[in-house]
Parts: C-alpha cells; structure tokens; sequence
C-alpha cells in the first residue's frame, strides 16, 4: 500500500525530528551550558542562596566588613558598615546588577554552594540553627584601610599596602569609589555604570598607568643584572639621542655621577644613556622577570602590566629606560616591584582571603604562602635596597622618610598617557619599611594630580607607613 | 509473551512512579497534603484498573493509555511542584481526561457516527462556527486570541478544532470519488476540478482563522498535518509543492508585514541582546535547562517558577531543570513510543477513514510535542502550544484524551480485523 509507505516516511520524519530534540539537548548541555549559565541575567546565580544566609566578610582582625540579615519575604540584605571604604575590595551584591570583586569570585563560597555545606546544612537544620553559607577572612587590616582612604582624600587614584614577607594584602583603596549597598547600586546603575570617572573599576588592579620614575627601579636592577652598575654618566641636565631631548625635573644639573645618585636624584639624562647603553633585548628580560606581561595570581583580576616587545629604536629605549614610554602598570603590580626589593629579590603571590570559614568555625580552606616571581638575588636586591634608601634620605623621596624609621622608595612623576591634554602629571611612590626588615611595602598612586611623585605621593607613603608601623 | 511474567511490567512502573510521586507530593504541600494522598490513591487506581479493563477485554493498543498516563503522571508532579493549587486541580482534570478517554472510545467503538458521510459537512462547519464565536467572544490571554470562557471556564475551543479537522481528513479521503465539484468551462474544454482543492481550501481557511487568532503554534501545526495529509494520501507531487512553496511565500510575506512574527524570529536567533524584554521568556527557559545539567536539581530543588508561563507552554524546561537532560530525553522517548504505536496503529488498519483519523492524530502528538519543546530549548522559533498530555489545562488535557480514545477505538478495530483474520485461518 502506498499510503502505509509514505505513512511510515512521515513517521521516519517525525522521528528524525525527536532525535534532533535529543541531540540539541545533549550538545547544549555539553558546549553552550556554560556561557549561558553564567550569563549575569540569571537569576539563579543568586537565587539558588536565598535560603541560605550569605556569609559576612571579616578583616584579619574579626571586623565585620560585610554581613547579611533576612528580611521578612526571607530575601536577603546585604549590609557594608563602612560604605565605599571596601567597595573594590568586596565589591557590591545586587538581586538585579549581579555582583562584582570578591562577592563575586567568591560567590560560591558566601553562598555556601559547596559539597561540604549539604551535610552541614542538613546538620543545622537538626540542631536548629540558621542555615547560612561560609564566612571569608580577609588579610586587610581594617583600621589600615582606613587611613589609606583618609589620606588619599579627594585624589583620584590608588594605594596598596601588602607584605612583602607573605603577599598579604594590607590595604587596598581606590578613588573614586561608590556606595555598594544594593539599593543605591540599584536606583543609580545607569549612571554609575557610564560614568567618565570609572567609579566602579579599581584602579588598583584594573587600571594601567604609565609608571614614570619608578619605572627606574628596573633599568636598575637590567644593570646590576648585566654588570652595568659601575656606569657612569656626565649629567648636563638634558641629553639629546636621536633628536630628541632628554631632560631632568627642572633641568637640574647632576655632573658626573654614578647609578646611585642617578638613582636618588632620578636623573633622566642618566637613566636615558643607561638604557641605550643596556639595550632593549635586557631590559625586556628584566621587566619580564618583574612580572611584565603576565598574569598575576590573585582573589580578584588583575589587569596585565604591559611592556612593548616591539623593536625599540634608541629613542624607545631611552623613554622607557625612564619609564615615559609606552609601558602601562598597575598600582598593585607596582607594590609587587617594591616587594621584590623588600624581600631579598622574592615577589610573594598577593592575596586577599586568607581562609574560608564554614558556619560551624571549621577552615575550608586556607591559603598557603607561595613564590609569586624570583626576581632577582639578595645581592642586587641589597644594592637597589641602599638605593632606595639613599632616595628617602637625601633625595627625591625625603618626604617619605618617618623618624626613626628607615625607611626604602622610589618616586615618579608620569606624564598623563593622554599625552598633551592639560600636561597634568600622574604622581608615584613605591617604597617599604622599615628597610632592615620590611614589613610594609605600598604603592601610592595619585591620578592626575599635577605635582611631583615625590610632592604629592611620598608623604602619604609616608604617613601611611608610620601609622602602621607605630 | 515472556514480558508478562516479569514484575518489571510497563503498568507496575507507572503505578510505582504514581506512587513515588504521590508521596513525595505529600510532604512538600502544605494545608491539603491528606487530600492529595487520596487523589493520588484514585490516580493509582484509575490507571491501574483502565489498564486491565482495556487488556483483559481486548480493546486494542494496550500501551497507549499507559503511555499517556505516564506523560500525566509526569505532568501533574511537576504542576503541583510548581503550585500546588494548580497540580491539584490537574489531577481533577486528569480524572475528567480518562473519562473523556473511555466515553470516547465507547462511543466512536461502537457507533459509526464519526465516520458517517454527512459528518462530511457538519465537522468544517462546526470547527467554523467555533472559530466565529472564539474571534467574536474571545478573550486575549498572551498575545493570542483562543479562548472563549463558559460558565466561568475558560475553554480553548481550537483544541477541539483540531481533531474535528482530522476527522473531516478522514471523511475526506475515504470518500473522494463520491465528491461532486462542478466542473469549469474554459474556451468550450469542460475542465473537472481536483476534489483535492475543496480540500484544501477548507485548510486554509483553518489556517486562515488561526493566524487571525494569532494562534502561530497552531497554525504551524496545522499547515505540518495538512501537508502531511497530502503527502501520504495524494498522489499530486506537484500540488504538494505548490504547497510547499505556498507555505514558504506566506510565512516569509507574514514576517515582513506581522511584527509578531518578526519577533519570534529575532528572539530565536538572538535572544540574548534583549534578555529583560522579548527574548525574556526564552532566556529563563535555557537558564533553567542549564541549570538542571545531566541529572537535574532534583523536584523541588530547582527554581523553575522563574519561567514565564512555565506551567503550559514552558512545562519541558521545568522538567529538564529538576528531571535534568535526562528526564527530558525521558519525556521525549515516551512521546516517541506514543507515535510508534500511533502509526503502528494506523499501518495495520484498511478502512481509509480510520487510517487518516489515526494517521492524524498521531502526526498531531507527535509535531506539537516538536513544536513546544522545540521552542523552549531555542532549536526553532517558540510559538506558544500546550505539551500533549503534561502541560496545565483542561482544554488540553481534555481534548488530548478525546484524541487518544479515538486512536484506542481505531486500534480496536485494527484487533478485531486481526482476530478475524485468524479465525478464517483456522
């Protein structure tokens, strides 16, 4: 019968069509689950906790630096007592907008959508106790947060303050900031998220910036490295290399010195002879072994430092040399360079959560201590160490210097990368304390600021430092 | 059979799925958990006893009840996870459903009305006249204009209409010879009209109601059984191309001037640029399959209440989000199984009526079933229409089991053609 053949072809069609349900099932599920999954539209990112209390955020000290209440609907407020001070620290969590920094990479565990809180929740629903995800304990150190905000006043910009021991981050502020309780993040996104500022990027980690002296530290550190440390240059305040002029910060005239002095007084006509001396092909292995170029570890993105691997005319060289080239860094990255020289040629992983707690006080998980870059040995570490010093003590860097202390940095002023616009400059300080034994080291990074790394910059490291360390 | 003697017996393990279920059911509600322990009971005891009437009185295809009350059975779960309101009034109509069920395959099993020539008018007229009173009195419930409301019940009467078509198909083929057009003089040549354009206009004009309606579901599924119709019980090759292309013309002209129809395209091929608006329901749905991964959430774990209309239209993502993929690929193999003993059914019989009234109903569960879950999961444009036998609705349910008691009617005869056959053997 010819109506059964064409019968059982509209089945066969219908069949085909069933089989190509199952196989689109499958292939979603195996290759496009995940970009959709996490899309921040879905409300399951956040949902999925709502029975469960999100965890609070401690500083090492206990501070309650983010915490969570139920309301009456059983939805949840989350609640910062200390407002913009954490807001790119911890971030903001919002039922519509998502959430961003550690509320965000850390998500699963404030939820508590682990393996390991199933049976705990299962054993507080027994013991009646409130269900709730686990707790993060930060390395901050609250009151340091504090006086890093305060001093940064109304600058834009950026400071971080680690140990170079261990990595622990100490404090890290950025300006401009927002609010990130939920309801202002919520009635304002439009605005905040098209702002010219950028309140809600950290400039700590997620803004490059040329470096401009401090940049010097690793010409430095190309020379210690290739022999060159014994080089000498006739400093007439200004030095022309292919056409181009060079000259020192009010065209100050140095005469005959040596890396050291070069150093301290950060002269330009020095560092620009010393590169084109150096060559691109060491300074480009000096600034990789600094971490240029390659992603950092760490609880939160970090954007990559930049140095050109193009080929360098002796023009290029000579800017970069003095850290005015095309070279992009971050504060964060920049605290990490100054950590190298604290501690003895060893950059330590940074990081921010130093240990997951569950609701019932056991550790989840703890970090451990690891070697972020070698950089160099303890004996260049030391002679850029006396460098540093030279700098706080007698030249650019004085304003840093804390009685009593010894204290270790380098300045830098950085024309803005927007080249020409307005000529204001971008201030620098890098520096640790105390020099014997560090225990501190910080970046200070003041956007825009139109005075000198070591006007404007220094004496905050400085206070900041102190205020630490006393 | 050997199978017979297993406990693993397809009805033991629908009845122990009931009877999981029910329990579960019974400790995630609230206020009326003791009366779903006894709906559950009857639901048990429904199926089991309409089971073992239909095979120990030889009433035909025996697993196409069973099959559909598995389909129910998943149904009502997951509605009465997601409101439990909703699941128990589903069960309520589940129960008026097997009614339906064997009231229909009393009477279409033993009368020949359904299949008596003058039916050959009275079902277009009914399905027009019913079309007439949805445009007229209708009410506008999500962009489509199907239903109409009686004694305070909302009823959707294309459900209806849709079968009424079938059987109109079927009356159709198995009488063409008898259908009388007029015949057309043309430059003195006395042309004979095809009957198999009457035919088509009376679908068009279907099809036409529905796009009125802005029923899109409906009318793709209409226009695929139609084309299906011609396809296996015409011989014009060509008119079925001119269909074809037809078909191809008037979507593409509907979708350069119906802003409808423009939308549904644009949310399936990019949902994503407009997930707080249009492609919102679209979005949730996959969300929800992801999130239920191989194994799913587990009933109640997930959070398909998120889905817009998640308990009609939008029933398959609920499923894959706390059944997971599985329990999916699960649901779409039962309603494979469905249209395998659908078409079986259809293979075996002779009468030409019975042959296109099965042949159609089962090519109605089985595009429909593609057409939503197809939808949901972003493999083709989501045009809203019920999953056979899970989605919430009495009008679905209700006419889904009318259908199904017709295929059991059919396949009864299918065994007494059968069993006579033997007999004149022996």
């Amino acid at each position: 019968m010819s109506e059964n053949k064409k019968m059982l072809k509209i089945f066969v069609f219908i069949s085909i069509l069933f089989i190509t349900v199952i196989c689109y099932l499958s292939y979603f599920e195996i290759f496009l689950k995940e970009e959709v999954v996490n899309n921040s539209y879905n409300k399951r990112m956040w949902i999925t906790s709502s029975d469960r209390l999100r965890g609070s955020i401690m500083d090492r000290n206990g501070e309650v630096l983010a915490y969570s209440t139920f309301n009456n609907d059983s939805s949840q407020t989350r609640i910062y007592p200390y407002d913009e001070l954490y807001c790119h620290v911890i971030g903001y969590n919002s039922n519509i907008y998502g959430n961003s920094f550690l509320e965000s990479k850390f998500q699963k565990e404030l939820t508590g959508d682990m393996a390991t809180n199933k049976l705990l929740d299962i054993k507080n629903l027994i013991l009646g106790n409130e269900i709730r995800g686990n707790d993060l304990v930060l390395t901050i150190n609250h009151d340091l947060q504090t006086k890093a905000l305060e001093l940064l006043e109304e600058n834009s910009g950026a400071i971080v303050a680690l140990d170079p021991n261990t990595g622990e981050i100490l404090s890290m502020v950025s300006n401009p900031g927002f609010d990130p309780h939920s309801d202002y993040i919520e009635s304002n996104w439009s605005s905040i998220s098209t702002d010219d500022n950028s309140n809600l990027m950290s400039r700590a980690i997620q803004g490059t910036y040329p470096p401009g002296s401090i940049f010097k530290i690793i010409t430095s550190t190309a020379a210690i490295e290739s022999g060159l440390d014994e080089y000498i240059a006739d400093d007439q305040g200004s030095v022309t290399i292919d056409g181009k002029i060079y000259s020192n910060a009010g065209n100050e005239k140095y005469g005959i010195i040596d890396l050291g002095k070069a150093f301290s007084v950060s002269s330009n006509v020095y560092f620009a002879s010393l590169a084109i001396e150096l060559g691109s092909e060491n300074l480009l292995q000096c600034a990789l072994d600094y971490g240029f170029n390659k992603p950092i570890d760490f609880d939160l993105n970090v954007k990559k430092s930049e140095f050109s691997t193009k080929a360098f005319t002796d023009t290029d060289l000579a800017s970069t040399g003095i850290g005015q080239g095309i070279t992009m860094v971050t504060p964060l990255h920049m605290a990490l360079v100054a950590s190298a020289v604290a501690n003895d040629g060893i950059v330590m992983e940074p990081y921010l959560v130093s240990a997951v707690m569950a609701s019932d006080g056991t550790q989840i998980t703890k970090k451990s201590r690891e070697k972020l870059f070698d950089v160099i040995d303890k004996n260049s570490a030391d002679i850029l160490k006396k460098m540093m010093i030279d700098t706080v003590e007698t030249g650019t860097g004085k304003k840093a210097a804390i009685t009593g202390i010894t204290v270790a940095g380098k300045t830098g002023t950085a024309q803005n990368e927007k080249s020409d616009s307005e000529g204001k400059d971008h201030a620098w300080f890098v520096g640790f304390a105390p020099a014997d034994d560090p225990q501190i080291a910080v970046a200070v990074f003041l956007e825009y600021s139109g005075s000198s790394g070591g006007n404007a910059a220094a004496p905050i490291a400085g206070d900041l430092m102190e205020f630490y360390l006393k | 059979m050997n199978g017979s003697n297993s406990i693993f017996k397809p009805v033991r393990m629908v009845l122990l799925f009931n009877f999981l279920a029910f329990i579960l059911m019974y400790f995630y509600g609230s206020e009326n958990s003791l009366n779903v322990l006894l709906l559950g009971l009857a639901v048990i005891f429904t199926i089991g006893i309409l089971y073992h009437i239909i095979k120990v009185y030889d009433w035909g295809d025996e697993y196409l009840f069973l099959i559909a009350s598995m389909l129910c059975s998943i149904g009502i779960l997951m509605i009465y996870r997601l409101d439990p309101d909703y699941g128990i009034r589903q069960i309520k109509w589940f129960g008026l459903g097997t009614a339906v069920f064997f009231l229909t395959f009393i009477f279409l099993g033993k009368t020949k009305f359904w299949s008596s020539k003058p039916m050959i008018y009275a079902y277009p007229l009914i399905s027009i006249f019913l079309f007439s009173v949805t445009l007229i009195f209708g009410q506008r419930i999500g962009g489509a204009k199907n239903w109409i409301e009686i004694f305070g019940i909302n009823v959707q009467p294309w459900e209806i209409i849709k079968l009424l078509y079938v059987f109109y198909a079927g009356l159709f083929f198995s009488n063409r010879e008898l259908i009388y057009l007029p015949t057309v003089n043309l430059k003195g040549k006395a042309i004979k009209i095809n009957s198999i354009f009457l035919f088509s206009l009376i679908s068009y004009v279907h099809l036409g109601f529905l796009v009125l309606q802005r029923e899109w579901g409906g009318a793709v599924l209409l226009f695929l059984i139609f084309f299906s119709f011609l396809y296996a019980f015409d011989n014009h090759r060509s008119f079925l191309f001119v269909n074809g292309v037809f078909a191809l013309v008037g979507g593409f002209v509907g979708y350069l001037l119906l802003d409808h129809i423009q939308v549904r395209i644009w949310t399936w091929i990019d949902p994503w640029s407009d997930m707080a608006g249009k492609g919102y329901q679209i979005t949730q749905s996959l969300f929800a399959i992801g999130a239920g991964g191989f194994f799913g959430t587990g009933i109640g774990l997930g959070n398909p209440e998120i889905i817009p209309e998640v308990h009609t239209d939008f029933i398959f993502s609920a499923i894959c989000e706390e059944m997971g993929i599985f329990g999916g690929v699960a649901v779409v193999l039962l309603y494979f199984l469905l249209v395998y003993r659908g078409i079986k059914i259809s293979l075996r019989i002779d009468n030409i009526f019975y042959k296109a009234a099965s042949f159609g109903i089962t090519a109605i569960f089985g595009f429909q079933t593609f057409i939503i879950i197809g939808g949901v999961i972003k493999l083709v444009p989501l045009t809203g229409i019920t999953l056979p036998f899970i989605s919430y609705g009495g009008s679905s349910l209700i006419s889904t089991f009318l259908a199904l008691g017709a295929l059991q009617a059919v396949s009864m005869k299918n065994s007494f053609s059968a069993s006579k056959v033997v007999e004149a053997d022996e």
